[in-house]
C-alpha cells in the first residue's frame, strides 16, 4: 500500500529563498521536501511522505491575507493530501499567523487533517489555537530537534484517526474545549486533598486554570486634541543612529528613551532601525516611515495638536517576550503620565 | 550556524576531501556549539541554511577542547583565548562536542 | 498604528489604525516624497481622530 500523502507549508526563510528582503515572496509550490520537511519526512517514516511543499513569504501572506490563503488552498487541493503540516514557526510572528491561517483553512475548507507548531507567545498562537491543533515549540529554530518529533507525533495521530489526548499528553496548546470524564475520587475529596497540599505549601495542580484575561478598557477620548500633548512610542525599533543603547534586533532586553527636541524630521543620518524582523531598508532611508516625527511637528506648528512630547520611547518588538514588553511599558507609562502627556501614538509594523 | 558560514563550509567541503578538513568552533555556549557541530557533521538541525539535510561528516572541535588547545602555541592560546576560557563552561562544551562526534 | 490588524485585535488594542506595509507602515517608497508625506499625514490624522473618539472595546479606524 502506498504511503499517505502530506503537503507541507513553510516560509521563504526555511525554503532557503532569503530573509527579510524576500519576505514578499509570492506563494509557490515545489515537489517533494524543502528545508525542515527533510526532518519531518524522516520522522514520518513509513507512515507518510511529504509530496509537495508550499512556500510563501511572511510579509506577502500578512499583507494579502485573503489572496494568499486562497492561493495556498488551491495549491494544496491539487495534491489531495491525507495530511497537512505547517511550520514549525517558533516565535516568528508573521510566520505563525500564516501557518495558523493556512492550517485552519485547509482543515475547515478542504476537510483535510491539519496541524501546525509554534511558540506559545507567537501572535498566531492566540489567534488560532481554538481553531486548530498547534504543537508547542521552543522560541527559536535552535529547538527544531525537539519540535519535529512533537509535531510528527500529533500529525500521525491525526492522520491515523487516533484519539487525541489532553493538551499536556500530546503537547499542543489548549483549545478551550472541555471534555467530561469520570474521576475515581469524588470532588469533595479532591478539593480537600488539594487544600491540604496548599496549606502545607506542597505543589498541587489546579483542575481549572483561570483564563488569562488580558483586556484593558479603552481610555476616554481626548477632549481637545488641539491642546493635547502627544507622545510617541514604537516597537519598530527606531533609535538614534548607531543604536547607542544597543537595543537587540530580536528579544529586546531593554527599551530606549530618546530626546527629539530640535528634530523637525528624522533622517538616515540621525536615526536608524534596530529591528531585525522586517526589511530595514525603507526605515533606515526614512525613519519617519516608522516614527512619524515630521508629520507631528507640522501638526504641532499648525496648532492641530497642542505639542509633540520631546521624549519618545522605543524598543524592538521582534520576538520580545510579552512579559518584557509589559514591564517596559509599565515603566515608561509612569514617565509619560508624569510628563503630562495626554495621549500616545504607538507604531509597530 | 549562520547561512553565510554554512555556505562557506559547504564550498570548502566540495573543494577538498573531508579527511583533509577540520572545523574549529568558537561558540560561547554548549548549546550553540552542539548546533554548529551538528551542522557540519549531520546537517543543519534547524533546517534553515544551505546545509539543511546535507551530511558533510566533517570533524569538528571547539577551540577550548584539549585536542585543539594542546596542539597550538601555549602563549598565543593564552593571549587570544585565555580570557574567554575562564568564563565559558568548558566541561559542558566538551560534553556537547563529544556528542557531536558520536 | 500597525499593518497586521488581526494581531492588534488579538492582543486587545483599543484604538487601531491600519497602516501601509510591514517594512514601511507610515510610508510608501513607491510614491514621491511629497505624496508619501501626505500619505503619512493622513494616517497620523486618523490616529489623532481615533484618540479623540470614544470607543467601546476595540475599534479599527481606517484611513482609506
Amino acid at each position: 500500500m502506498s504511503k499517505k500523502k502530506v503537503v507541507h507549508y513553510i516560509n521563504q526563510f526555511f525554503a532557503g529563498i532569503g530573509g527579510e528582503e524576500k519576505a514578499d515572496h509570492k506563494p509557490e509550490v515545489r515537489e517533494g521536501v524543502v528545508g525542515p520537511g527533510i526532518g519531518l519526512n524522516a520522522a514520518l517514516g513509513d507512515n507518510a511522505e511529504i509530496i509537495a511543499t508550499v512556500i510563501c513569504g511572511d510579509t506577502y501572506f500578512n499583507e494579502h491575507l485573503e489572496e494568499a490563503e486562497a492561493a495556498v488552498l488551491e495549491m494544496v487541493e491539487k495534491y489531495n493530501p491525507d495530511l497537512f503540516i505547517a511550520g514549525p514557526a517558533f516565535n516568528a510572528g508573521r510566520y505563525g499567523v500564516a501557518a495558523g491561517a493556512v492550517t485552519k483553512a485547509v482543515s475547515e475548507k478542504l476537510g483535510i487533517p491539519a496541524v501546525t507548531a509554534m511558540y506559545v507567545e507567537n501572535p498566531g498562537a492566540d489567534m488560532y489555537k481554538s481553531d486548530v491543533y498547534i504543537v508547542k515549540t521552543g522560541n527559536s529554530a535552535a529547538t527544531m530537534g525537539q519540535a519535529i518529533p512533537a509535531l510528527t507525533s500529533l500529525a500521525l495521530k491525526l492522520l491515523k484517526g487516533e484519539e487525541i489526548g489532553t493538551p499536556d499528553e500530546d503537547n499542543y496548546m489548549e483549545r478551550g474545549i472541555r471534555v467530561n470524564y469520570f474521576a475515581e475520587e469524588r470532588g469533595s475529596k479532591r478539593a480537600v486533598d488539594m487544600l491540604i497540599k496548599k496549606l502545607k505549601g506542597e505543589e498541587f495542580v489546579t483542575e481549572y486554570p483561570m483564563p488569562a484575561f488580558d483586556r484593558v478598557f479603552p481610555n476616554p477620548a481626548v477632549k481637545d486634541i488641539t491642546k493635547a500633548k502627544i507622545g510617541l512610542v514604537t516597537s519598530g525599533g527606531i533609535v538614534p543612529k548607531g543604536n547607542p543603547d544597543k537595543i537587540e534586533s530580536s528579544s529586546a532586553s531593554k527599551y530606549g528613551r530618546y530626546d527629539i527636541s530640535g528634530f523637525d524630521v528624522l533622517t538616515s543620518e540621525t536615526h536608524e532601525t534596530a529591528h531585525g524582523g522586517y526589511d530595514p531598508v525603507y526605515a533606515n532611508a526614512d525613519p519617519n516611515r516608522v516614527l512619524p516625527v515630521d508629520v507631528l511637528r507640522d501638526l504641532e506648528k499648525e496648532g492641530k495638536i497642542g505639542s509633540l512630547h520631546n521624549i519618545y520611547y522605543a524598543t524592538v518588538g521582534n520576538g520580545t517576550a510579552v512579559a518584557s514588553a509589559k514591564k517596559y511599558a509599565e515603566a515608561f507609562a509612569k514617565e509619560l503620565v508624569a510628563d503630562g502627556v495626554d495621549a500616545v501614538i504607538t507604531t509597530s509594523t | 550556524m549562520d547561512l553565510e558560514n554554512q555556505q562557506r563550509v559547504k564550498d570548502i567541503a566540495e573543494k577538498y576531501p573531508a579527511e583533509d578538513i577540520v572545523v574549529i568552533l568558537g561558540g560561547a555556549e554548549a548549546q550553540s556549539a552542539k548546533l554548529m557541530g551538528d551542522t557540519v557533521t549531520t546537517g543543519d538541525p534547524t533546517f534553515a541554511g544551505p546545509l539543511a539535510g546535507v551530511q558533510l561528516g566533517l570533524t569538528a572541535y571547539h577551540a577550548v577542547e584539549p585536542q585543539f588547545k594542546d596542539a597550538v602555541d601555549e602563549d598565543v592560546y593564552d593571549d587570544q583565548i585565555g580570557m574567554m576560557e575562564m568564563v565559558l563552561d568548558v566541561d559542558e562544551i566538551i560534553a556537547a562536542m563529544n556528542e557531536v562526534r558520536g | 498604528m500597525c499593518t497586521i490588524v488581526p494581531i492588534s485585535l488579538t492582543v486587545g488594542a483599543n484604538r487601531i489604525v491600519p497602516t501601509i506595509a510591514i517594512p514601511h507602515p507610515l510610508g510608501n517608497p513607491a510614491l514621491d516624497p511629497v505624496e508619501e508625506k501626505a500619505l503619512r499625514r493622513r494616517l497620523v490624522e486618523k490616529a489623532l481622530e481615533a484618540l479623540s473618539t470614544e470607543v467601546d472595546g476595540q475599534e479599527v479606524f481606517e484611513a482609506f
